[in-house]
């Protein structure tokens, strides 16, 4: 009979969810097949220091602005990185292939090998004990090991005992931190004098834990502070899903069809089935089990089709805001490049136990254009400005629970889903408290909050999707197992942000990461 | 992919081979004359070959441009076969046919041209392979169909507005190319309609050319569609045929197209038509003067030329066209005092948008140089606390004096803005 299929199992994406649940399968012994939709980057990423590159190199407009003027033409995406040419096949046409109609909503994911992960913040945190009490108990007894075994293989640096390392949850594993660049040592040794009275506020700082490496492994290079984080990283140091897939890509019993663009799935009897299309034509494709990990979107489209659910179902997103804190001790200082994620992070406690988060950022690995854009100076003397003061500046996010978004996913009659969303009405007044929060501590480390810079993002933005088939003890329509099994269609396992049971107010891939690993892991014993 | 293309050195021939090179796909030219180009290797082709063709196994995509678009020198039977030869070929590779057809293509076409593409688009959808129906192809060099129609309208004192109008549906050669390479993104067996979605009266095709090649805006005279048709008639098919008359008709009884899907599937943006049209001299280098006054706003300093040209291409690729230059001449003249334009408001919105849009273009293109990345960044040059508190005190003061002017000039400006925006 399993002569018939075309393997064991079949996962559809090959983002960091996708490859976590291939590496345990194929231990097993499973014949692991994968399908994405390959869409190749063409651009290269600039190579080396990107302060020299920006004072030498003529062509830099290439991957600056692009070839094709691909910054220019997404003059009005909400993010930096949405406009950055060498992740224009990461992001592009993705939700035209899987029929995503979003309405007043960001609804981003990818077609590329990878997926989102070529793109991320590469920010990474465990849930919290209280946090994985939202799991069905067999998940959260689980998760811990999980945890352990996805750090391990994909790299993170950043940990340090600190007032942050409960937050996070991942020191163990963690390399030593990047340095940190000379604003933001300052503000974390302002920190450590000011500890007591910064907690009485609900403020807590700590190294930003991110899967940046500061040690080489085989194949990839540990970051060199060379500051072209936000194209993606030439050395390899960032992690991406694509680096975990030409491994696998290594091992006998896994199958790789790139450009394979899954149209349905379908539990079929004893085997399910997916269906699509790829420049060799419609195909269909057989398994015992088939593993939904194309991103929370499609991955929640193919699966609401599937069990032919037509009501609107939830979605968590964080609300996001950012702002600007300028540290006038700085004011002149030449500026450098530096490591362009996350460096420090803080918490915030905010009313109603709502917990805050965010990072801060160098600004010197993005365009000073993203900035002058929006200052209310003509853009000539928003340039004179920039040049003098951005060097003395840091940039901050901050991110609110998923909850706090009323997003919902529903499939149209056309099987097109439609995605739709709004902040609720606590978002405006915990934005503003935290805001007043920020300012007043940063303040207290010496950085003022620049006014008018603390801007509340659109809802989507943040891009981080999650619990629309969440996972229960007992699911009801549209929900999922432990497993990720939809009751609706057996044999159909949902395994990335779709099918976790919240959205903290955290970096959320490490725990889709390690669950997709113990789905496949506990899967496998079946 | 590795594309072996026929019709290489026609009008959309040579523009694909430059755009799959730019991609880093290796291209096969296959056509009459030779074709020497770095990364693009050749061998004689022609329509007319007998016996079966073989290929490199390697190629994965044949794109069939090949045609007899005008002449009537080849019979239909003649390129029936050639297809057929084609699509054999691909078989015996494994490789993709992609057809580039016509919008006239019908089994009850009035031309045995739109009659051929017809049959052959059967047999390469039978084979499982894509189909692509531009619409009005323009820009570029003034090639194929739409170099024919710059040289007339260069000709012709006056232009004819044909009534009723036919409506053409334009695509600038380069994206109609650009959707041939992204063919895979369709389902094989396709017939992908490429071309504005809402088409444009003919006459207002042809004044688009008038005034993008030509800088001249000569008269529409009315010519009723039954004039060329009873002329026809009376000419005979032959020499009907030869005055083009045959082509003209093809055009009265144009099917429209619904592109919306297929762009969509291909993920394609077109741009607007008078991106296409801008070669002419004249409003190439009203867009060169205007790159130089911007970019030299933002960068205090003369812009490279290869800046300034990248500024013009840019625009004409993205924006719709001026009526007038954007810019008045005291501005054009003297870049400082673009910031009296800058953030302006209260005056035209759409006009003011459209600066808005052109001052961000600028500002991102600028910095993107060694000269820009020095500017903006303030790079190599002497720092410190002082120097930088009076850089930032006298960049806000000067965006103060900037408003003041603004308020103090408004009455002026608006009229500057007004004559502009041409309200």
């Amino acid at each position: 009979m399993s002569t018939s299929l075309d393997a064991d199992v079949i996962i559809v994406g090959s983002g960091p969810a996708g490859v976590s649940a291939a590496f345990p399968l194929l231990e097993a012994g499973w014949r692991v097949l994968m399908v994405d939709g390959g869409q190749e980057a063409t651009l290269s990423l600039p190579a080396g220091s990107l302060f020299d590159l920006r004072r030498t190199d003529p062509d830099q407009w290439r991957w600056m602005v692009g070839h094709q003027f691909h910054a220019l033409r997404q003059a009005d995406a909400v993010s930096p990185k949405l406009r950055a040419p060498t992740h224009a096949a990461v992001f592009d046409g993705f939700a035209a292939a899987n029929r995503i109609i979003a309405d007043d909503f960001i609804a981003a994911g990818s077609l590329a090998p990878g997926g989102l992960s070529n793109a991320w913040g590469c920010g990474v945190a465990c849930y919290t004990h209280d946090e994985l009490a939202a799991f069905p108990a067999p998940a959260a007894r689980h998760m811990a090991a999980a945890y352990q075994r996805i750090a391990t293989r994909i790299g993170i640096s950043g940990g340090q005992d600190d007032d942050l390392s409960d937050f996070f949850g991942v020191d163990d594993w963690a390399d030593a931190p990047t340095p940190l660049d000379p604003l933001q040592a300052r503000l974390y040794a302002g920190y450590q004098a000011r500890r007591p009275g910064l907690h009485a506020r609900g403020f807590r700082l700590g190294r930003a834990r991110v899967a940046v490496l500061t040690a080489p492994r085989p194949h990839r290079q540990p970051c060199d502070l060379s500051g072209t984080c936000l194209w993606g990283c030439a050395r390899g140091a960032l992690y991406a899903a694509a680096h975990d897939l030409a491994q696998l890509r290594g091992h006998p019993g896994f199958q790789y069809r790139p450009g394979f663009l899954v149209e349905r799935v379908q539990a079929q009897g004893d085997t399910a089935v997916i269906m699509g299309r790829s420049a060799q034509g419609a195909g269909t494709l057989r398994a015992r089990r088939i593993l939904l990990a194309a991103g929370t979107l499609a991955t929640t489209r193919l699966a609401l089709q599937a069990i032919g659910h037509r009501q609107p179902v939830s979605m968590q997103s964080c609300p996001t805001a950012a702002f600007m804190l300028w540290q006038p001790r700085f004011l002149g200082r030449s500026p450098e490049a530096a490591f362009g994620l996350g460096q420090l992070s803080f918490s915030l406690a905010l009313p109603d136990a709502t917990q805050g988060f965010g990072s801060l950022f160098n600004p010197s690995g993005i365009p000073v254009t993203e900035f002058a854009r929006h200052l209310p100076l003509a853009r000539r003397y928003g340039v004179d400005l920039l040049s003098s003061l951005l060097s003395s500046c840091t940039v901050g996010n901050v991110f609110l629970p998923g909850a706090l978004t009323q997003a919902s996913l529903q499939l149209d009659p056309d099987d097109c889903l439609i995605a739709r969303g709004a902040y609720s009405d606590q978002v405006a007044p915990l934005m503003a408290h935290a805001h007043r929060q920020l300012r007043a501590s940063f303040l207290r480390l010496g950085a003022i909050l620049i006014p008018g810079s603390f801007t509340i993002g659109r809802p989507g933005s943040d891009i981080h999707y999650a619990a629309t088939l969440p996972m229960r003890t007992h699911p009801g329509p549209a929900q999922t197992t432990d497993l990720g099994e939809l009751p609706g269609a057996p044999r159909v396992h949902i395994i990335d942000g779709a099918a976790l049971p919240i959205l903290p107010a955290k970096s959320h891939t490490l725990t889709i990461m390690a669950n997709a690993d113990r789905i496949a892991r506990d899967m496998a014993v079946l | 992919m590795n594309i072996a293309v026929t019709g290489a050195t026609g009008y959309i021939g040579n523009r694909l081979l430059r755009a799959a090179r730019q991609a880093g796909y290796p291209v096969l030219a296959l056509s009459r004359r030779a074709v020497a180009q770095p990364g693009v290797a050749w061998r004689a082709y022609d329509l007319a070959d007998a016996g079966p063709l073989v290929l490199p196994a390697d190629i994965t995509t044949i794109i069939h441009l090949a045609a007899d678009t005008a002449s009537a020198a080849v019979a239909p039977e003649v390129e029936a076969h050639a297809a057929r030869r084609l699509i054999d070929a691909a078989r015996a590779i494994g490789a993709d046919v992609v057809f580039v057809s016509s919008q006239t293509a019908r089994d009850d076409a009035p031309t045995q041209y739109g009659r051929t593409k017809w049959c052959i688009e059967r047999m390469v959808l039978e084979a499982g392979g894509w189909i692509v129906r531009p619409g009005q192809v323009y820009g570029g060099p003034a090639q194929g169909l739409f170099g024919v129609l710059c040289q007339q309208v260069h000709r012709l004192p006056v232009l004819p507005a044909f009534l009723p109008a036919p409506a053409v549906q334009p695509v600038h050669v380069d994206d109609l190319v650009q959707a041939l390479l992204r063919y895979r993104q369709a389902p094989p067996a396709s017939l992908l309609c490429i071309a504005d979605p809402i088409g444009i009266g003919f006459t207002d095709f042809l004044r688009a050319i008038a005034r993008g090649r030509t800088a001249r805006s000569p008269l529409a005279v009315p010519v009723p569609t039954a004039l060329v048709n009873a002329a026809a008639g009376l000419l005979g098919p032959a020499r009907a045929s030869r005055l083009g008359l045959g082509r003209l008709r093809s055009l009265f009884a144009l099917p429209a197209m619904d592109t919306v899907a297929d762009l969509q599937c291909l993920s394609l943006t077109l741009r607007p038509l008078h991106a296409g049209m801008s070669r002419s001299g004249l409003a190439r280098r009203e867009r060169l003067r205007e790159g130089r006054a911007l970019l030299s706003y933002i960068l205090r300093d003369t812009p490279p030329p290869s800046l300034v040209r990248r500024y013009a291409r840019a625009v004409e690729a993205l924006r719709p066209p001026d009526a007038v230059p954007l810019l008045p001449v005291w501005a054009l003249r003297r870049p400082a005092r673009l910031a009296w334009l800058d953030g302006i408001s209260g005056s035209d919105a759409a006009w003011a948008a459209e600066l808005s849009w052109r001052l961000d273009a600028a500002l991102m293109l600028a910095e993107a140089t060694p000269q820009g990345a020095r500017r903006f960044l303030g790079l190599g040059r002497p720092a410190g606390p002082c120097r930088s508190t009076l850089r930032i005190a006298w960049a806000i003061g000067a965006d103060l004096l900037r408003r003041i002017s603004q308020v103090a000039l408004r009455p002026w400006l608006s009229r500057a803005v007004r004559r502009k925006a041409g309200t």
